[in-house]
């Protein structure tokens, strides 16, 4: 079995804005997520992090080249990569007028999780992330922490092998922060995949096995932090990001 | 499709719609209490208004003069039965008529009397002409006063009924004793059953009420059903899930259809328990009984008009940014919907014509027939085949909103709203130049035609001129990148000396193509020949027709229309638009047709060149050529053209523009401007 889960090659995305013109997002982006890593895609706002991310997800289509999931074409079989792919990001909302329970029912069904095992396993979902005391409560009353919980719940909920957090910890405390990256990591001590992107250093230090570099829609780097170090002499994450971002402002 | 997942999704709508007490108080109870109500309320004040009336005392003068006399004898026999013509129906004009007139003195201020309501009516009487003897009467009243406009109007009937009895008794009196109706007796039999008569009343009107419960009820949760979760940010998390956009269409649409149908039930269910308690009045005439049969075949019939109905708010909800702004495009799509479900009102409108191609028109037709017991079958099939395919279209245009990437990415571009400058004037550049259109257009048809065209031409080139430097200004653009004056590549100076005459003789193609469908008058040639007049002196032939709209329509059209489209059109988008608005600023419409291939042209030009300045000379050439070849005839268009004619033409332009492409190395770009929009071809 292959242990790639999620292929990207020659990935590109353009359009027209009015106020810009044709911008190129991103341009032939190339990675591949291992079965059970956290792969981090680190770059600052407005890098092609997000647009990388929704073409994985299906959400845009892209312009040039191929991603796969699973082995899946988001192109060709849009709807075999979304059942295999739990996205999350702080652009998802959820339904406020809908209870925790009813909102982890709703995602499992129209991700095809199977009717006969739905309820047990959104009573497991409701369980594993404490929720129980507030599943009946209505997301609109729930707190920011709650909120995120039962977004991460929705998320996982149909069981899928390959997960997607997009700049998750945007907006969030440090607590809550902490808790997110302790649930992400237990996600992948259990074997899922995680494509996770960020513009924190620390956040990417802490989580990822294996790091890519995106700067204005290229990826610069990718490899582990040891393999980052080693390339460039630098040690901390910070400044082997300034060193790809610059070098490739000094060389045009 | 996945029914499961179908079905989690409409019950999550009816759901979220179930659960927001507002929603459900505003748009679903309160209606239903409120039009029964508003109904029963007019009834009840028209009702009241009438008693009011018709057992009141209304104050009448008379005026002074020798025919009053004659006249009072008219007005006491008819205030005797002022008040006989009430209410037809009136259960209480069998006890006699209790509309009282009092006399009063005739004011000094007549109009003031009335004003103050001192007085209700005035009569002043003439005297009579020789053949009749009966005088005439004057009646001074305000009909916006409520019991002077009764006044009169009893007061008149009252009179006119006198005349018809004095005419009568003096018939009888010179022998002539048969009574109007018996003159002519005519009896009417009725061979339509009660049920047709009343299916006709209620077919005319039927499309109309259910389309407008449909919208009413429909718009509920179609407002939410995309612009509402867009706006939430809920649409991304849909999109994200294994629901193809097919499943989450459909489930929109079923939940619209849903709640239409149920608020459509509810209100039917309402006004005919209203009608029932005796609160509200049913029409005259109107059964509201449909045979078992029909009423089947109309729910068959309507289920295409539901899916386009549904669809076309779906679409609206697709296309709208924010719950508030689908709110604002759903009133064009009811009063479109309205104007085209009233059409069965129209009388002598048959579904055996043209109408069975206008989807809900077809079908409102259809269902008039039908409920006067007329089946005409294929032309119900088509009828419902026409909807049902405009249905398909729509739902398949919606589908594709969910496709857009506009959806996730629209609120990217409201950054240039708050950045205002250059880049909020993509999207300002069209409605500046449709206002100018506009203005040119009064213009042209108010004052144009009556003053010398070289004046006509300096107004004209100095409204572009004044319009550009205004964009200009008002948006801060950058003058050089905006008008595209950069040194274009040598080639492209040859480019122009070939394409120029090559564009004349394809738009003299055009122009004789055009006018098979849209015949040129003689008189409007007449009128182009006087306009160019052959008096004028070539000299200023050249600088009035040529230099000066090549220099100011070219910075107007392909230097400030063009920059502003550029980021908001695709290439060829951008040529077609670009180019055509350039030919419906020539306002004349035998003239758009030629004007607007030239146009298409010079933007071409411009894209090709990287420059304005060759499109400001193809555009001086082509002018002056179209001018020269009526006047030289060595440079004479042929009468006749043949086909190679214009294959000669086209392969010349095709080297002109090749000529044209830009060089990257060579062309020269002017300090300091930014990076360029795409260019077709590079």
């Amino acid at each position: 079995m292959s242990t790639n889960q999620v292929e990207v090659h020659g990935l590109s995305k353009s359009f027209f804005d009015q106020a810009r013109g044709e911008v190129n997002a991103v341009r032939e982006v190339d990675f591949e997520c291992r079965s059970g890593e956290i792969f981090g895609l680190l770059g600052a706002n407005g890098a092609g992090k997000t647009t990388t991310l929704r073409m994985i997800s299906t959400v845009l289509q892209p312009s040039s080249g191929t991603a796969r999931v699973l082995g899946h074409d988001v192109v060709r079989e849009p709807v075999e990569v979304r059942r295999n792919l739990g996205f999350y990001s702080a652009s998802t909302a959820l339904y406020p007028r809908l209870t925790a329970r009813e909102t982890l029912t709703l995602f499992a069904r129209v991700n095809k999780y199977p009717a006969e095992r739905t309820r047990d396993r959104v009573e497991e979902m409701i369980e594993r992330f404490g929720l129980g005391e507030y599943a009946g409560a209505r997301i609109e009353k729930l707190s920011t922490g709650m909120k995120q919980k039962v977004s991460i719940a929705r998320t996982v909920v149909h069981d899928p092998p390959v997960l997607i957090f997009d700049e998750p910890t945007v907006g969030l405390d440090v607590l809550n922060a902490l808790d997110l990256q302790k649930g992400i990591q237990e996600l992948r001590d259990e074997g899922k995949t995680i494509l996770f992107s960020t513009h924190i250093m620390s956040e990417a230090e802490r989580l990822c096995d294996r790091i890519a570099i995106i700067d204005k829609g290229r990826i610069r780097a990718c490899d582990g932090l040891e393999g980052l170090r080693a390339a460039t002499s630098q040690h901390y994450l910070e400044d082997i990001f300034v060193h790809y971002v610059t070098a490739d402002d000094t060389t045009g | 499709m996945n029914r499961r997942t179908v079905t989690a999704l409409v019950i999550n709508d009816l759901r979220q719609l179930a659960r927001n007490p507002r929603v459900l108080v505003f748009a679903v109870a309160l209606p239903l209490v409120m039009w029964p109500l508003m109904w029963f309320l007019t009834s009840l004040t028209t009702e009241r208004r009438q008693e009011r009336l018709e057992s009141r005392t209304y104050l009448y003068a008379v005026a002074e003069n020798p025919a009053a006399t004659d006249g009072q004898a008219w007005l006491d026999r008819a205030l005797a039965r002022a008040g006989d013509d009430r209410s037809p129906g009136d259960p209480d004009t069998a006890d006699g008529p209790t509309v009282r007139f009092e006399r009063v003195e005739t004011p000094a201020d007549v109009p003031a009397a009335l004003d103050a309501e001192q007085l209700h009516v005035h009569v002043a009487w003439e005297s009579g002409t020789a053949e009749s003897g009966a005088p005439l009467a004057v009646f001074t009243y305000r009909a916006d006063l409520d019991a002077s406009g009764a006044a009169e109007g009893f007061l008149r009937r009252a009179l006119q009924r006198t005349r018809v009895e004095v005419r009568q008794q003096r018939l009888e009196a010179t022998g002539f004793d048969t009574k109007p109706e018996d003159l002519l007796p005519v009896e009417r039999i009725e061979t339509a059953s009660e049920e047709q008569t009343s299916g006709l009343l209620l077919g005319r009107v039927l499309t109309a009420i259910i389309v407008m419960m449909m919208l009413a009820g429909g718009s509920i949760v179609a407002t939410d059903a995309l612009a509402g979760e867009k706006e939430r940010g809920t649409l991304e998390t849909l999109l994200t899930t294994a629901a193809s956009r097919v499943e989450i269409v459909t489930a929109k649409n079923l939940s619209i259809l849903a709640v239409a149908f149920a608020t459509s039930v509810l209100n039917i269910a309402n006004i005919v328990v209203w009608m029932q308690l005796d609160l509200i009045a049913a029409p005259a005439g109107l059964k509201l009984v449909i045979p078992v049969g029909a009423g089947v075949l109309l729910l068959l019939l309507y289920a295409p008009a539901a899916v386009l109905l549904s669809s076309s708010l779906l679409l609206v909800s697709g296309r709208s940014k924010t719950y508030k702004e689908a709110q604002l495009l759903f009133a064009p799509v009811m009063l479109v919907a309205m104007a085209v479900a009233a059409i069965p009102v129209l009388p002598g409108v048959e579904l055996r014509s043209a109408i069975v191609l206008l989807p809900i028109a077809n079908l409102g037709v259809a269902a008039r027939e039908i409920l006067t017991g007329h089946y005409d079958w294929p032309l119900l099939a088509a009828a419902w085949a026409v909807t049902a395919g405009a249905a398909a279209l729509l739902a398949r245009a919606s589908l594709r909103t969910l496709s857009a990437e506009k959806l996730i990415t629209a609120s990217d571009t409201d950054a240039a709203d708050l950045a205002g400058g250059p880049a909020l004037f993509p999207r300002r550049v069209a409605r500046w130049f449709a206002v100018l259109w506009a203005l040119l257009l009064v213009w042209q048809l108010n004052v144009g035609g009556g003053i010398d065209s070289r004046l006509l031409i300096v107004i004209n080139m100095s409204i572009f001129g004044a319009a550009a430097w205004l964009m200009i200004a008002r948006y801060r653009l950058p003058v050089r990148e905006t008008l595209s004056l950069r040194n274009p590549p040598p080639a492209a100076w040859l480019g122009v000396l070939i394409g120029a005459p090559a564009g004349l003789v394809i738009a003299d193609g055009v122009v004789r193509l055009a006018s098979l469908a849209m015949p040129i008058p003689e008189e409007w040639i007449e009128a182009m020949a006087e306009a160019f007049g052959a008096d004028i002196p070539v000299w200023q032939m050249l600088v009035f027709f040529a230099i000066l709209p090549g220099i100011f329509e070219e910075i107007a059209f392909r230097g400030v229309l063009l920059h502003g489209l550029k980021s908001r059109l695709r290439p060829v988008q951008l040529v077609l638009v670009a180019g055509i608005a350039f030919g419906f600023f020539h306002v004349d419409l035998f003239r758009i047709p030629g004007t607007s291939l030239l146009g298409v042209l010079l933007v071409i030009a411009v894209l090709r060149s990287g420059s304005i300045y060759p499109a400001m000379a193809w555009h001086a050439l082509h002018n002056a050529l179209a001018l020269g070849s009526a006047r030289i005839e060595q440079i004479r268009l042929p009468d006749q053209p043949t086909w190679w004619h214009y294959v000669l033409a086209v392969l010349a332009i095709l080297v002109a523009f090749r000529l044209m492409r830009q060089n990257h190395q060579g062309a020269s770009r002017p300090a300091g401007s930014g990076p360029e929009g795409p260019v077709p071809g590079g």
